[in-house]
């Protein structure tokens, strides 16, 4: 599955330019330190943050996606940080409860 | 020498905070690890000349790196944390740096060790280790797209004028809006 399939099947909307990556697995995580330790190159991150240091962690360890939840408005500075550094951000209207059902149904695991 | 060709992996996670004191007698700033359960902003303490006074905190983790093939291991206790470059200075050492190693699709990132009293500069981690860091980021990442290199933060002025994306969770514990999160510095 790709990032592309994804926004498609899952309803979400792209903020920034992104690249049509593979997508391995799923990680849900809020803070950055977690993310860095523990998400894997290719997972989609789930968050509700949305401070523009989500976008070197997502690049260190090479998500493939971030997806905002819940609706939640995300700062330009945040988007153009991620076009710099060709992050991809979606956004999702679904608590992240309900993305992570939806994401269940398609396929997708943790890595 | 060992003539193993590492694969390594991120060990003995321990989560925590970084802590931003700054003495009200000499200016002084330092930082250092703790796994305290919340240490509290604005705890003040004396400590020989100093007055220290906590500024601010950040949740952060800090982690050894062990070879799955050999059992090698190396910590890193004394890294304070990572750094994108944000262009901030045009004429800065690091953004110039920044700039060559983006033309080559590898992303600078940059090492910082913790700040010692009245020390402007963070403390240096050693290149050995930032190669080993370089090589596990590397490795877990998809290189066909691009690479990251770590490199040291060794500016002469510190964080005087940098105002580089640490990679720091401050604030989480705050209700302020995420978007006005001040820097530590």
């Amino acid at each position: 599955m790709t990032v592309q399939d994804l926004i498609e099947k899952a309803g979400l909307k792209p903020l920034s330019k992104f690249e049509n990556r593979s997508v391995a697995g799923v990680y849900i995580s809020d803070m950055v330190s977690d993310v860095m330790a523990g998400a894997k190159s290719g997972d989609l991150w789930l968050t509700i943050q949305t401070h523009k240091s989500i976008v070197p962690a997502a690049n260190l360890v090479d998500v493939s996606a971030i997806i905002i939840t819940g609706g939640k408005e995300v700062p330009s500075e945040t988007i153009e940080f991620a076009n710099k550094y060709d992050i991809a951000i979606l956004s999702s209207g679904l608590p992240t409860f309900g993305l992570v059902g939806k994401l269940y149904e398609l396929g997708l695991r943790a890595t | 020498m060992s003539g193993c060709q590492h694969r390594w992996e991120m060990a003995d996670i321990q989560f925590g905070f970084v802590v931003f004191e700054k003495c009200f007698q000499c200016n002084g700033v330092r930082t250092y690890f703790t796994r305290e359960s919340l240490p509290i902003i604005g705890d003040e303490y004396r400590e020989g000349d100093h007055f220290w006074h906590r500024v601010e905190n950040a949740q952060t983790f800090r982690f050894a790196l062990r070879c799955t093939k050999c059992g090698a291991a190396e910590s890193f206790d004394d890294l304070m944390g990572l750094l994108y470059c944000t262009g901030c200075l045009p004429d800065c050492r690091l953004e110039i740096l920044r700039q060559r190693l983006e033309s080559e699709r590898t992303h600078l990132v940059l090492a910082c060790g913790f700040l010692k009293e009245t020390r402007v500069r963070p403390g240096q981690i050693a290149s050995r280790k930032l190669q080993k860091l370089t090589r596990y980021f590397n490795q877990r990442r998809d290189r066909s797209r691009s690479t990251i290199s770590i490199r040291s933060f060794d500016l002469d002025d510190g964080f005087a004028r940098c105002k580089g994306e640490f990679l720091h969770d401050v604030g989480m514990l705050s209700q302020e809006p995420l978007t006005s999160r001040r820097s530590p510095f």
